[in-house]
């Protein structure tokens, strides 16, 4: 399965590989021509004194040898051409795959192991073509090569040494049936270990913050040692056949001197036939020697092919409609119809209907995992509703073109995400042709101009991991700003002032009134301030909607919302009587 | 501080020197036994090797003559003694070889690992983190072969070589003489293409720790990219990354693979010399049969040289990724403990910042000379518009970063004077940036306080509110949540986090933006059952929805760096100044109507 794989990668490259592989022929067929020239200048020149013979078979050996190192490193530089093309294409194709899997799938993979994945089991892979097809090759030819002599200089002791290769054949296969899940387990492990370095790296706020350096360290060293463990546990295995495979070959040896001397002694093959033959033995044991290494390496090939392949494979539930209805552009009129949606079997949204027309802000407001963000997930069909529609401009949007509808969607999301690039590179990263005014425009309306100009290197400051670097307020106001940018149809704005001061919030909010005008806009907000001037405010408990209306018609209805109002400004009569009184 | 980036290379600090040879040596030492032995092994099985050509020779020029078939039997005999032997010393060397070069591959990985538990802040900020990963698995990994049977390898073939050199010296030390003639010009191209090949290896590693780093960070922001509809344009970044760095691996082979035809040729040069001046020197003692096994010698000469040019090879390949091993190993943590550090005492709660400055860029001070004074058990509010300094406040309280100037003291010790474990541990910090575990809610909660019962667990969920989400979940708190608690929502990974700060039943409790995402009613719920947990404790909060703090013992308003105001909330108010105004701004909205 995976050599079915990796042909389908490697027959683009057929033709070079074929060339390859004759250079490999030529070479291998160049290597038996030396031995064979030693013979002569024994045999001839100084057996013979045939002195003036030195020179050419010197010449003879000096080309051959320039012909075979060139031959060589020709095919070499081949096989790393088409094992490096093979290489990135997977490398590519692997990429592609991640960037379109839903959420659900990296929901349930982890960073770590996608990781060990692209580096890792591609390197196996990579190894797989740049070395192991080739050497394949090369040890097969000689060993044909060697045979076919053999069997010219003496058919019946030919015959005696090439039966020891079925029981090489029998141990190579055991090899290789008992070494390949020592090396699952192992690229197993190795994914376990890349996982825990890597989220070690990425929570290394937190590790320091408590101090808890050790249980971590402790943490990895089970891992790490558990690797060790796997590499040896699988040395174990091979180190049982490598042995018993060479033995094999080397007993090769011991059949030619004593048959090949029986024969010679019965008169039925000559001196010189042996010694011959003895010329040539190296040619059979090398291959034979390196077939338990070739199968290793093979074997080691297939646990990681498998894992590429798994990954290659995982479908997305979430796919681009191929017949979907085709548009221009959107205008923005969402509407829910019944809209349900669980994780698994766990029901976080219940019976959501509502309707938002181009130019209308939807304010949610709820408590904490009432479904807010997953509400707005579902528009951007980052999940599929398990049940009832959602219309975009009337169009159900599981019959849209995935990317158009994205691409007219703009959302600043909660757990905000920067990229270690310039700010500049941040804010226009869905616009990625954006000028210098028109990203400085969307900072400006974001409220982020201000803060960014007093930076050294403004726009071009580059910042960190997930945005460090910069303040929680700054970070948010950047993925705003990222978001204003893209100057969408809809617009999804969820939390994304919490982390910023009022004053600043306030700012923001009135210099957008104009941006939204043309826009459906939705924002989640727990301020009060944040959502009040919404046309319409969703209020969200344990996935269904409560309550629904205008800020005024919610006061009135004293319910939730009018209790969360309370809560936060209840004391603002009190506090406007002490103003004036 | 200069940044790194995904398409930036890392440029070296630490030049190439014999140390890192030392050093990789100074890994081997634990297992010097172990990897005599093998030498040893190896040694024992060569030498039966040898004698497998003599063997033969007694075979044809003795028994075959004499037909003496049962002289031919126990030559087989013996052979096949010799064959057994080294199978089984074969045997013996793989399982130790592979034994100590993965231990060696353990103990390089778990120093690197080490090492960053004690990097500060700062070298995670200035770096994609895609990077470190891969010095930690990938680079530590490539080194396994070369330091198991390449080490082991190299000994055996220098020691091949002096026996084989010695054998010639023995035979005709002039033929020697000619033969050594290769050696030369041998030196001479390795040293002419060995710069060339450092070079290529290095922008090797260079480029693959750019690609890695990419797809690091692809993964983590995939949802900003499906969200943003950025498939196309990243993709076409990573081809670039990907086409660079299969450029720079062509240039690498075509530089390592040069050394095979190199030595070939040379080695057939010096063969055909020996051959010429043999045959020359044929009257004068040499006879034909030294020829000849002298002709055989070099050939197997020649064998240990190709491995060991091999061995070069992988040495070189090798070299680029220890460098940037021992790089991060040798990486001086800018904030660390002093030689003279002692252990912060049982912390009061006494906090004062005298006359502070810092500045995570040089030049550019976030806080200029800050000074303030909190007694023991106060509750201290920072508010401020944001990007004021109200996080980096309490991250040199925690010490994660170094002042440029000034002192912080806790109970009238300078922070930077005690062990950062004893002064940490004392503290419950709530980053900004929540951050989750992957494993059970349980767990994440726990990982303040490891040897917390479940019980206790359970009661910093409740006081935070958190209980009664957790406890309807289907696993509760069993529930296994992914990678950075994706499987929360915002506010719910808030709480969990805000319940692991309080587990750490901390002498200092610093809360920035503990509650920014959870609702009103759970904020105002929560704070309630918070009050009787801060009593009697020091405690730091930040926040933004100002009626969280209003009943703070003093709330400090601070404005680029510097505490303008400072007072209790009626104070303050009383003021009608920044804070005033501040307060006021939640309202303003209610008049514009
Ligand atoms: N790791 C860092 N490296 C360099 N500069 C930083 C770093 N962290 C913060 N800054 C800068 O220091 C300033 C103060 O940041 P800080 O995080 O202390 O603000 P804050 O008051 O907590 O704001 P917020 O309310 O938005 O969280 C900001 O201008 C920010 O860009
Ligand atoms: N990937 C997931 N798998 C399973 N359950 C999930 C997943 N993501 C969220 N949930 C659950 O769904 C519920 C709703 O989450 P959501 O993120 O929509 O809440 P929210 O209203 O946005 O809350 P907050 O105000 O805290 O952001 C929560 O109970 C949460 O635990
Ligand atoms: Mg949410
Ligand atoms: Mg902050």
């Amino acid at each position: 399965m995976s050599f079915k794989w990796i042909w389908t990668y490697i027959r683009p490259y057929g033709l070079i590989m074929l060339l390859g592989l004759v250079l490999v022929l030529i070479t291998s067929g160049l290597a038996m021509v030396n031995p064979f020239m030693s013979g002569m200048i024994v045999d001839k020149v100084i057996e013979a004194s045939q002195t003036h013979l030195l020179w050419s078979i010197i010449a003879v050996m000096v080309i051959t040898t320039l012909v075979k190192s060139v031959g060589r490193y020709a095919y070499q530089l081949i096989f790393e051409t088409v094992s490096q093309g093979v290489f990135k294409k997977i490398r590519e194709d692997i990429y592609n795959k991640i960037q379109t899997l839903d959420f659900d799938f990296f929901n349930k993979n982890r960073t770590g192991d996608i990781m060990a994945k692209m580096t890792g089991d591609m390197e196996a892979v990579r190894h797989f073509i740049a070395w192991v097809i080739y050497m394949v090759f090369e040890n097969a030819t000689i060993f044909i090569f060697a045979v076919t002599m053999l069997f010219i200089t003496n058919a019946p002791l030919a015959l005696f040494m090439v039966a020891i290769t079925p029981v090489t054949g029998f141990f190579a296969v055991r090899l290789a049936k008992e070494v390949k899940p020592t090396f699952f387990a192992i690229r197993e492990q190795f994914s376990r270990l890349n996982t825990v370095v890597q989220e070690n790296i990425s929570g290394n706020r937190v590790v320091k913050a408590f101090a808890k350096e050790g249980y971590e360290i402790e943490k990895f060293e089970r891992e790490n040692e558990a690797y060790r463990e796997k590499n040896v546990a699988s040395a174990q295995v091979w180190s049982k056949f490598l042995p018993i495979i060479d033995a094999l070959a080397s007993s090769l040896m011991v059949a030619m001197i004593l048959v090949g001397g029986i024969l010679v002694i019965n008169g039925s093959m000559s001196l010189g036939e042996l010694v011959t033959f003895n010329g040539f033995l190296w040619a059979l044991n090398n291959p034979m020697r390196m077939v338990g290494w070739l199968i290793n390496d093979t074997q080691r090939f297939v646990a990681s092919a498998e894992k590429v392949m798994g990954l290659l494979e995982s479908e997305p539930k979430i796919t681009p409609n191929e017949d979907a209805v085709q548009k221009d552009r959107i205008r923005g009129s969402v509407e829910f119809c019944h809209v349900g949606f669980s994780y698994g079997d766990e029901k976080v949204l219940e019976d959501i209907s509502f309707t938002a027309e181009p130019g209308q802000t939807v304010a949610i407001i709820g408590p904490t995992g009432a479904g807010k963000s997953t509400l707005l997930n579902l528009i951007c069909r980052f999940y599929d509703c398990t049940e009832g529609a959602i219309y975009i401009d009337g169009t159900d949007i599981r019959q849209m073109d995935l990317k158009l509808l994205r691409e007219s969607i703009a959302s600043a999301m909660q757990d905000v995400f920067l990229f270690s690039d310039t700010i500049e590179g941040n804010i226009a990263y869905g616009v990625p042709g954006a000028t210098e005014e028109q990203i400085q425009w969307a900072a400006q309306m974001a409220g982020a101009h201000e803060f960014i100009s007093t930076f050294e290197e403004g726009y071009d400051t580059i910042v960190g991991e997930r945005g460090v670097g910069l303040s929680g307020g700054q970070k948010q106001r950047i993925a705003l700003a990222r978001a204003l940018l893209k100057n969408p149809s809809i617009l999804i704005l969820d939390d994304t002032t919490s982390s910023v001061d009022s004053e600043t919030e306030h700012r923001i909010h009135s210099s957008l009134k104009s941006y939204y005008r043309d826009k459906t806009t939705f924002i989640i907000a727990h301020r009060i301030s944040s959502v009040k001037n919404a046309d319409m405010i969703l209020v969200l408990d344990e996935g269904r909607i409560i309550e629904q209306g205008t800020h005024d018609e919610l006061l009135a209805q004293k319910g939730y919302y009018y209790s969360v109002f309370q809560n936060q400004f209840g004391d603002f009569d009190s506090f406007i009587s002490k103003e004036v009184g | 501080m200069a940044r790194n980036k995904y398409d930036v290379d890392e440029e070296l600090d630490t030049p190439f020197n014999r140390q890192h040879m030392k050093r990789l040596l100074g890994y081997v030492q634990p297992y010097k036994k172990r990897m005599m032995m093998a030498v040893g092994l190896m040694l024992v099985s060569s030498i039966a090797g040898m004698a497998t050509p003599y063997l033969l020779s007694v075979g044809i020029d003795v028994f075959i003559p004499q037909k003496n078939i049962s002289g031919l039997v126990l030559l087989a005999f013996v052979l096949l003694v010799t064959l057994i032997i080294t199978a089984l010393c074969f045997r013996h060397r793989l399982v130790i070889m592979s034994d100590v070069g993965q231990s060696i591959i353990r103990d390089i990985r778990s120093d690197i690992f080490r090492k960053l538990q004690k990097l500060p802040f700062e070298y995670y900020d200035s770096r994609p983190h895609g990077k470190i990963l891969v010095r930690v698995v990938n680079y530590v990994n490539s080194l396994s072969d070369l330091l198991s049977n390449g080490l082991v390898n190299m000994i055996t073939d220098l020691f091949t070589l002096f026996v084989i050199i010695g054998y010639m010296l023995f035979l005709d030390p002039r033929l020697t003489l000619v033969s050594l003639a290769g050696l030369p010009p041998l030196v001479l191209a390795i040293f002419l293409v060995k710069g060339i090949q450092r070079k290529r290896t290095q922008a090797v590693s260079r480029k693959q720790s750019n690609l890695n780093a990419y797809i690091h960070e692809s993964i983590c922001g995939i949802k900003v990219t499906q969200a943003f509809a950025r498939e196309e344009e990243n993709f076409k970044i990573f081809r670039e990354l990907s086409t660079e760095y299969r450029k720079t691996w062509m240039a690498y082979v075509r530089s390592i693979f040069i050394m095979w035809p190199i030595i070939e040729n040379i080695s057939v040069w010096a063969v055909s010399l020996v051959y010429v001046a043999g045959i020359s020197l044929l009257g004068t003692g040499a006879s034909v049969g030294i020829l000849v096994a002298f002709v055989g010698y070099i050939w197997r000469f020649w064998t240990p040289i190709i491995n060991l040019g091999n061995f070069y090879n992988a040495l070189i390949n090798s070299m680029a990724y220890l460098e940037r091993i021992f790089e991060t190993i040798d990486e001086v943590p800018k904030v660390d403990n002093l030689p003279s550090a002692t252990e912060m005492p049982t912390i009061q709660g006494k906090v004062v910042f005298d006359n502070v400055t810092f500045s995570y860029d040089d030049g550019y001070p976030i806080l200029k000379n800050m000074s303030f004074t909190i007694e023991k058990g106060q509750t201290v509010a920072l508010v401020g518009p944001t990007g004021a300094g109200k996080t980096t406040v309490v991250n040199l309280l925690s010490r994660f970063y170094n002042v440029d100037s000034g002192k912080v003291l806790i109970d009238d010790v300078d922070i930077s004077q005690v062990t950062l474990e004893s002064l940490r541990k004392q503290m419950g910090i709530m980053l900004q940036d929540t951050f989750i575990f992957s494993g059970t809610i349980m767990d994440n909660i726990r990982y303040s306080r490891l040897d917390a019962t479940d019980e206790e667990v359970i009661a910093a969920a409740k006081a935070v509110c958190a209980h009664e989400f957790i406890s309807s979940l289907k696993d509760g708190y069993y529930t296994e949540v992914n990678e950075r608690g994706t499987r929360l929502s915002v506010g719910q990974r808030q709480l969990i986090s805000f319940a692991r700060s309080l587990l750490a039943d901390p002498r200092i409790l610093i809360l920035d933006e503990a509650t920014s995402s959870i609702d009103t009613k759970t904020e105002l719920a929560l704070q309630q059952g918070l009050e009787t947990l801060l009593k009697g404790r020091t405690s730091f909060v930040i926040a933004h929805r100002l009626s969280t703090i209003k009943n703070a013992s003093v709330i400090f308003y601070i404005d680029r760096g510097r505490i303008i105001e400072a007072g209790t909330h009626e104070e303050l108010m009383k003021k009608r100044g920044a804070y005033y105004n501040l307060y006021t701004a939640q309202y303003s909205f209610l008049e514009a109507v």
